[in-house]
């Protein structure tokens, strides 16, 4: 067991004295990363998705309704969501959109509430309330089509909420003064009323129970996913370069020379897999480190971190144990090892998101520890725990015992550990 | 002359002596361009936030529910089982989950016993949108049954029904009532589009092909300095000190074998772009030829310049894979320029992978001619002079 070991801390120690395998192993990735971190907006605040949308309110209503739409925007339930600025020039506000300062403007124009409220003194009746609607512009910008669909969808509900309020406040006039119950002239005075908190109506026929309890709240950070991108991209490329030297200690006779000491065959290849092993995890930790430490992401259970930094070195190993049984020379090996490092990143997502990826890259990845590992440090930066690693842990360890054992028919069959 | 081409023989024969280098060469840049034109957001996604919606009853009142969330501007239903949503749920991998349990019919929004379920991970924006967005279908579907109701109750109120099938009776009336007020509902929201321009020129089958070409024969360019350094390490440098051949002969011979090992690769490349991606890259055969002649001369004088750093062969791979990668992804050939902050835009025009990248995308983006490319060629020029100034005057044979 010590001489496994101490073969596995001399091939470790090896490659951290390489400073051309330290540039590609740490330096590499940890460039990539702030490159991925400036397109993601991660660094100039711009990742966090839908938050403080700014939108512009022109309130020519200036009444009941207009009044009640511009506080909702301006509502705390609303304060992280929405950026309100309040106008009252209409070609202002669009010319805002029209440069980008905005996502949409709410346009609410004059005669807005009397459009659904009848004012007072009129007589109630189905058709002057029905008159030709008064409708709130919502004048969107193009490019923000997210934002804008979401300023629309508040809309939406407000205009929704009064218009249940005007169609229950008339039902029941309508039906009332149908059955005797009220007189026309009575039905304005009572019409006034039911129309009072109009944009506060609740439906009752369908109960919307939300539940949003029992969890903390979790922010995504999109470092958490492009930081171990980028370390498990470069990891395969450790192992296979680990995997290189079993050929190269080979070729410039060191390693029948291990044979020949008082050391088998199994604690030889046990120590050079135990040496790329512990390169791996040694990287992909420096470089986990550094994402928590330079760009402050959160990586919650550390528990969980570590086993599946484990697991992911653990099936990667595999991969580069196979293209070493697989190669005949170093330089194979150097070659087939960086077009897999590549192959699993595009296909692993490590450098898209998967989710944007076609069904089929998505079915591929599932050969990948880059897509696992992936999977796993999303569950973790979301607040997940051990528990919840699970699937991709065991996935990444039937992929490395899976690999290991064919490389080790492979390794005998072709006599690579013979004296 | 003929030295001059024999030493460029002899590194392509060096270079394609393993068959691998075909995977480098066009397989894998071809695997890219290709996944990658599939893969990237082109901007005509739904932009909705996705509303994971678990229809448990089954009937023409949870159908119409959905047909309205459907409607929204502000979330996306997709439909899937209880089990599925609560282990997303539980994994933080969806947001917001709609439940529409078993038994949602008209009898139960008759009897006041309909209800949903919003699951919303704890203090999320985006399920704050969703509720909304959710509230509004509801009332799209049962606001007509509450105004029933509510009428029933009004009625109730001022003169007690005699018996239940006359508040049955009412209760119909007020319905076809409500529903004939909710038919007639005119629109009281209009959506008008604004002018903004998009800044964000983007196609991704055009950014794809461009953007992969360019990091693809950049990287070996840049390997360059690895030739020199092998050579330097085995030798063989040295030995052209005894041969009748001066510095500039071995350079001139190494880098322009590369350069048109490099321009082929980018024909191969284009011509993948023509002919299985449809893209225009053949309009402007002058233009083109400037822009890919002037990229290839860059990243070759970048090189240069490496070799001339770069003590081992290692180094050399390890660097040229890194400055490639590094450069390709500032250069906006792997997302585009747009979205990186204004100052790193500026920063960046000190790479040449952004000027290729901008000329290629005047030619196969923007439709651009030879006009058009010019401002980007002599940049990248100019890059090629400086960086072979600084290579030849630093190139020693040992």
């Amino acid at each position: 067991m010590l001489k496994l070991f101490l073969i596995g801390i001399k091939d470790l120690k090896l490659i951290f004295r390489d400073r051309a395998a330290l540039t590609f192993m740490l330096l590499a990735p940890f460039l990539l990363t702030i490159g991925m971190g400036f397109v993601t907006g991660r660094f100039s605040g711009n990742s966090n998705g839908l938050s403080d949308i700014p939108v512009v309110i022109v309130n020519l209503d200036r009444e009941q309704l207009g009044n009640a739409l511009a506080d909702v925007f301006a509502s705390e339930e609303l304060a992280d969501l929405m950026e309100p600025t309040v106008s009252s020039d209409p070609a202002a506000a669009r010319r805002l959109i029209d440069e980008d300062k905005a996502a949409a403007a709410i346009i609410i124009p004059a005669g807005f509430t009397s459009s659904i409220i009848p004012p007072e003194g009129t007589t109630f009746s189905q058709s002057n309330v029905q008159a030709e609607p008064v409708k709130i512009e919502v004048y969107a910008n193009p490019t923000r089509p997210t934002s804008a669909g979401v300023v629309k969808a508040i809309v939406d509900e407000f205009v929704s909420r009064v218009e249940e309020g005007r169609t229950i406040g008339m039902t029941s006039i309508v039906q009332l003064m149908q059955a005797g119950l009220l007189s026309p002239q009575n039905a304005e005075s009572e019409a006034r009323k039911l129309f009072e908190n109009v944009q506060q109506t609740e439906s009752t026929a369908i109960i919307l129970k939300t539940n949003n309890e029992g969890a903390q709240a979790v922010q995504f950070d999109i470092l958490a996913y492009m930081a171990p991108g980028m370390a498990l991209l470069f990891l395969m490329y450790t192992v296979s370069h680990g995997g290189r030297s079993i050929l190269a200690e080979r070729s410039q006779g060191t390693l029948p020379r291990l044979l020949v000491s008082p050391t088998s065959t199994a604690q030889v290849l046990g120590g050079k897999v135990l040496g790329i092993f512990l390169t791996g995890v040694a990287q992909v930790g420096i470089l986990i480190l550094a994402s928590s430490v330079f760009f402050g992401v959160k990586w919650g259970d550390t528990l969980g971190l570590v086993i599946l930094i484990l697991a992911a070195v653990f099936g990667a190993t595999g991969w580069g144990m196979l293209v070493t049984a697989l190669a005949r020379t170093p330089a194979q090996i150097g070659s087939t090892g960086s077009a897999l490092m590549l192959i699993f990143g595009i296909l692993g997502g490590s450098f898209i998101n998967l989710d944007q990826m076609p069904a089929y890259v998505r079915t591929l990845s599932k050969i990948t520890p880059n897509a696992w590992g992936l999977d796993g440090f999303t569950t973790l930066a979301l607040g997940g725990t051990l528990p919840n690693l699970m699937q991709p842990i065991t996935a990444l360890l039937i992929m490395g015992a899976v690999l290991f054992g064919i490389a080790i028919l492979l390794f005998n069959r072709n006599g690579i550990m013979q004296k | 002359m003929k030295k001059i081409f024999a030493i460029a023989w002899k590194d392509a024969l060096v270079r394609f002596g393993s068959s691998a280098e075909l995977l480098f060469f066009i397989i894998l840049p071809i695997v890219f361009t290709f996944i990658l034109a599939g893969g990237t957001p082109s901007g005509d996604e739904d932009p909705r936030i996705p509303l994971t919606v678990v229809d448990e009853a089954k009937t023409s009142i949870s159908q119409q529910v959905i047909d309205q969330l459907e409607n929204s501007t502000a979330v996306r239903p997709e439909l899937t089982t209880r089990q599925a949503a609560q282990s997303q749920f539980d994994d933080r991998r969806v947001e917001i989950v709609l439940i529409i349990p078993s038994g949602m019919d008209s009898i139960s929004l008759q009897g006041g016993s309909a209800q949903m379920e919003l699951f919303q991970q704890p203090n999320n924006i985006n399920a704050t949108v969703a509720e909304r967005a959710v509230l509004t279908a509801i009332r799209q579907v049962s606001s007509s049954i509450s105004a029933a109701q509510n009428a029933v109750k009004q009625r109730e109120s001022i003169q007690p029904f005699a018996s239940e099938a006359e508040k049955q009776a009412y209760f119909e009336s007020s319905l076809e009532t409500a529903q004939s007020i909710q038919k007639n509902a005119p629109e009281r929201v209009a959506v008008v589009t604004g002018n903004t321009q998009d800044e964000v020129d983007y196609d991704p089958r055009a950014n794809s092909s461009a953007g992969q070409l360019i990091t693809w024969v950049f990287i070996p360019l840049f390997g360059i300095s690895a030739l020199f350094a092998y050579e330097r390490q085995q030798g063989t440098l040295r030995r052209l000190l005894i041969t009748p051949s001066n510095k500039a002969t071995f350079l001139l011979g190494t880098i322009s074998g590369q350069v048109a090992m490099a321009l082929v690769q980018m024909l191969l490349l284009v011509g993948f772009g023509i002919l299985v991606m449809k893209l225009n890259w053949g309009r402007e055969p002058l233009a083109l030829f400037v822009i890919l002649l002037t990229s290839a001369l860059a990243a070759a004088a970048f090189g240069t310049t490496m070799g001339t750093f770069i003590k081992s062969e290692g180094q050399a791979n390890g660097l040229s894979i890194m400055f490639g990668m590094v450069f390709a992804l500032m250069g906006g050939c792997w997302y585009p320029m747009e979205l990186f902050p204004a100052i790193i835009q500026n920063i960046v025009k000190i790479l040449p992978t952004t000027w290729a990248m901008q000329g290629m995308l005047d030619l196969v983006l923007r439709g651009g001619g030879l006009q058009d490319i010019l401002p980007e060629a002599e940049v990248l020029l100019g890059f090629a002079v400086i960086f072979f100034s600084v290579g030849v005057w630093r190139f020693r044979y040992e």
